[in-house]
């Protein structure tokens, strides 16, 4: 490891502008003055309402999976669908391919999201420097765009009304509780202040001898 | 703030695309101290990358809607379905709605993020710097938007785990939907590539006071 420190200014990543740190407190967002980007978006508590929507969206996905989505009656025989019978359906008719692309973007994806959001908001509440911190949040920032359960919760309108004329569509609790997952997972990307959990990650490298960076923000 | 001088690279700073510390430019392609990230001054390669992902996801958008998605079976009678031919059936039905919110998400999305991607890389090669708002505006509604596209692959998981009634009725899952996967990926992993600070660059070089 390092011990040099790190600028204390920031740079917009979309244009590279170069800016003094601004004072940041409570509910704030810095954009960026040249290209307009969102730099920092500063929220009371943010590590404590992350581990909150981290743990009741981990709670959520059980329902969501286990449950189905949907059923079917076609002449007094029933069919059902949970997501995951939705990916396997393909796998099936030798589409492994497209049948992964479900398994990964509505199954695993979230759940793995969830699941480093866990960790790490419980890691920095508990100020505990458990291994793996800077990868579990560079892992979360790639992922960020490949969690796709609200176009999964659109796909399932859309198959409702392609069926709707055939037969009877009855909607599972797998359907309501992907609908609130889709909540909980838009409200945890809001509340979480990436810039505030690497410094707060910083602190805790530093506060067990390493010096990688003094931290600029607390809450 | 309108100057080459005020990004950091000209100041001899390099971001990490990580984490988002700030590290001298003397350690490019070296190990981020704090996340351990490679560090680079701008994303290697990335018009290279961003064109050559660009051309696959050009290249099987042509099988994408040409192949059928699935193929719908009643009493024996098979008919395959593309995506179009899907849109086509929603608007037949006169479910204006749905058919126009399948339409933008698997045929004008896809086409539309192309075109725009490839409008962001010619603006870059070619120098043209105008109208810099419009185009960071551009790239982060291609970038949001592609997602949806995944749509039509998952509405065919869905119709394929539900409708399986035997000789009465079942739907299958053709390969047409592999293609258009690729797609949605291609294009999704070009946005992704594509470094917006490059658009800047030059046009901060060239118009040393204003926008």
């Amino acid at each position: 490891m390092s011990t040099l420190a790190p600028d204390t200014r920031i740079a917009c990543h979309e244009c590279d502008l170069l800016l003094s740190r601004p004072e940041i407190s409570g509910d704030q967002v810095v954009y960026c003055p040249r290209c307009g980007s969102r730099l920092i978006s500063s929220h009371p508590n943010s590590v404590e309402r992350s581990l909150a929507l981290a743990i009741a969206g981990l709670i959520l996905l059980l329902p969501a999976n286990l449950f189905p989505v949907l059923s079917l009656e076609v002449l007094g025989r029933h069919q059902q669908q949970t997501i995951f019978s939705s990916a396997m359906a393909l796998y099936e008719d030798s589409l492994p391919l497209v049948s992964l692309c479900i398994l990964l973007f509505a199954i695993l994806v979230p759940c793995t999201k969830f699941l480093l959001l866990a960790y790490l908001s419980l890691a920095l509440h508990l100020r505990r420097r458990w291994p793996g911190l800077p990868l579990a949040m560079r892992a979360l920032h790639h992922l960020d765009e490949w969690s796709m359960l609200e176009v999964y919760l659109i796909s399932v309108l859309v198959s409702v009304v392609k069926l709707v004329d055939i037969a009877e569509v009855h909607p599972g609790l797998g359907l309501y509780s992907l609908g609130a997952l889709i909540l909980i997972t838009a409200l945890s990307s809001s509340q979480m202040d990436e810039d505030l959990f690497w410094h707060q990650i910083d602190d805790l490298s530093s506060a067990t001898g390493n010096t990688a960076g003094k931290g600029v923000r607390h809450e | 703030m309108n100057n080459w001088r005020h990004s950091a690279l000209a100041q001899g700073l390099i971001r990490c695309h990580d984490c988002g510390a700030l590290w001298p430019l003397q350690q490019e392609h070296t190990h981020c101290p704090r996340c351990q990230a490679m560090l680079h001054a701008r994303t290697p390669d990335s018009l290279k990358r961003t064109w050559a992902l660009l051309l696959t996801a050009t290249l099987l958008l042509l099988p994408a809607n040409l192949l059928p998605i699935m193929r719908v079976t009643t009493l024996g009678q098979g008919e395959p379905s593309t995506i179009f031919g899907g849109v086509l059936q929603l608007a037949h039905h006169g479910l204006w709605g749905i058919a126009f919110v399948v339409l933008a998400a698997s045929i004008l999305i896809p086409v539309g993020k192309i075109i725009a991607l490839c409008a962001l890389l010619l603006a870059i090669q070619r120098g043209w710097t105008t109208n810099m708002q419009q185009k960071m505006v551009m790239f982060r509604v291609v970038h949001w938007i592609g997602r949806w596209s995944m749509l039509d692959i998952f509405v065919v998981g869905i119709l394929v785990a539900l409708v399986q009634f035997g000789n009465l009725a079942y739907i299958d899952g053709q390969a047409g939907a592999i293609a258009f996967a690729g797609v949605v990926i291609f294009t999704m992993l070009a946005a992704g590539t594509l470094d917006t600070r490059l658009i800047w660059d030059r046009h901060l070089q060239e118009n040393p006071r204003g926008s």
